[in-house]
């Protein structure tokens, strides 16, 4: 693929245009807060209390992200975990477990009316919501591509994942990417298995992750302000935050659900 | 959870199916992996057409229940009845495992 070709078509970012996006910028959050606040801004976006709204995460600490159908026994070492201080938190959409560092990965989620992938297979709309970060990452020298069904990689190896839900009339796309990876720490923690592997023609370590920081200078910030400049000039961006709100019933949900171990652990 | 099985779609998603086997059925199925569900609260019915099947199945029979227990509208992405049924094969193949998880 050349360089000079975009990963999103003219006629896919016209129908990005239609929406009116709204930016909650990155702010470091609690794992198990991260969690909850998709739920409730894919809802909110659904009933229509939320314009569409791209937000940037940000962590409090270190952590894997299980996909809602994971087995934790099956993904994690938890001995391992607890001993480096790496929490334990599932998310509301199916995937892959992500290992988080603060400063090792950029997470962003897309809160989106149904009517942007009108049309589309579930694959499709992968590589439609991922598209533009794809661009903005070959911007910056990457080179990077969407691989099905739900990878962003490149010729150094797997950048990120993304996965989706959907609620009312909502779809929820989050896509975790490492910018830095501590190889050793991941590989302690995350159980790896050979089958995972089977199809990715390498014989071990996790199907090569490939960080964004191999194939670039640029500090972790400075990519996430590349990725929301290169939005807004596309899409359009209005700047926005969290409302107290929404915050407040993250919270409450964080109590009743996430941190619970009947949720993290509900497939041990 | 005595036998477990593995299956990675090529160029999907990966799946694995835990059970006892009791009296020559499949006992407290529970099937996990990274694949993708919609609507989320379908998970049940990954397992359901497994609970209570007869070990001495085929391959292709254990696809057939899984997939008759999938109702209209439920999407499955990154895996398939088949590719369960294939982890269904191989927990059977597998030796039970002594005093559960790994």
């Amino acid at each position: 693929m050349s360089s000079e070709q975009k990963a999103l078509s003219g006629a896919e970012e016209a129908r990005w245009r239609e929406a009116p996006w709204q930016l909650i910028p990155e702010e470091p959050r609690p794992p198990h807060l991260n969690m909850a606040l998709d739920e409730v801004l894919t809802e909110r976006v659904a009933r229509g209390e939320r314009p569409p709204t791209l937000r940037v995460w940000g962590w409090s600490g270190p952590c894997v992200v299980l996909g809602r159908f994971q087995s934790v026994k099956n993904e994690v070492n938890e001995a391992a975990a607890a001993e480096h201080g790496v929490e334990i938190v599932r998310r509301i959409s199916g995937g892959g477990a992500m290992f988080i560092e603060p400063r090792g990965a950029i997470t962003w989620s897309l809160y989106a009316p149904k009517s942007l992938v009108e049309g589309m297979s579930f694959s499709e709309s992968y590589r439609f919501f991922d598209a533009w970060v794809v661009d903005a990452l070959r911007d910056l020298g990457v080179d990077a591509w969407y691989e099905p069904l739900n990878d962003i990689t490149s010729s150094g190896g797997k950048i990120g994942g993304a996965a989706q839900a959907r609620r009312g009339a909502a779809v929820l796309h989050h896509t975790t990417m490492a910018y830095d990876m501590n190889m050793p720490l991941m590989l302690d923690v995350l159980r790896i298995g050979r089958e995972k592997l089977s199809d990715k023609g390498v014989a071990s370590a996790d199907k090569r992750v490939g960080p964004i920081r191999q194939q670039t200078e640029m500090l972790r910030q400075d990519v996430i302000a590349h990725m929301v400049s290169s939005f807004r000039d596309r899409f359009g961006l209005v700047d926005d935050r969290l409302l107290p709100e929404e915050l407040a019933e993250a919270e409450r949900r964080v109590a009743e659900r996430f941190s619970r171990r009947d949720w993290t652990h509900y497939l041990p | 959870m005595g036998q477990r099985g593995e299956f990675k779609t090529p160029g999907g998603k990966l799946v694995a199916v835990e059970f006892d086997v009791t009296d020559g059925v499949l006992r407290d199925v529970v099937v996990t992996g990274d694949f993708f569900l919609y609507p989320e609260e379908a998970l049940p019915m990954l397992a359901r057409g497994l609970e209570g099947s007869p070990a001495s199945l085929s391959e292709p029979e254990f696809a057939t229940r899984v997939a008759r227990e999938i109702e209209p509208g439920v999407e499955l992405l990154g895996t398939s009845p088949e590719g369960i049924a294939v982890a269904v094969m191989r927990a059977l193949q597998a030796r039970p495992e002594a005093g559960g998880g790994r």
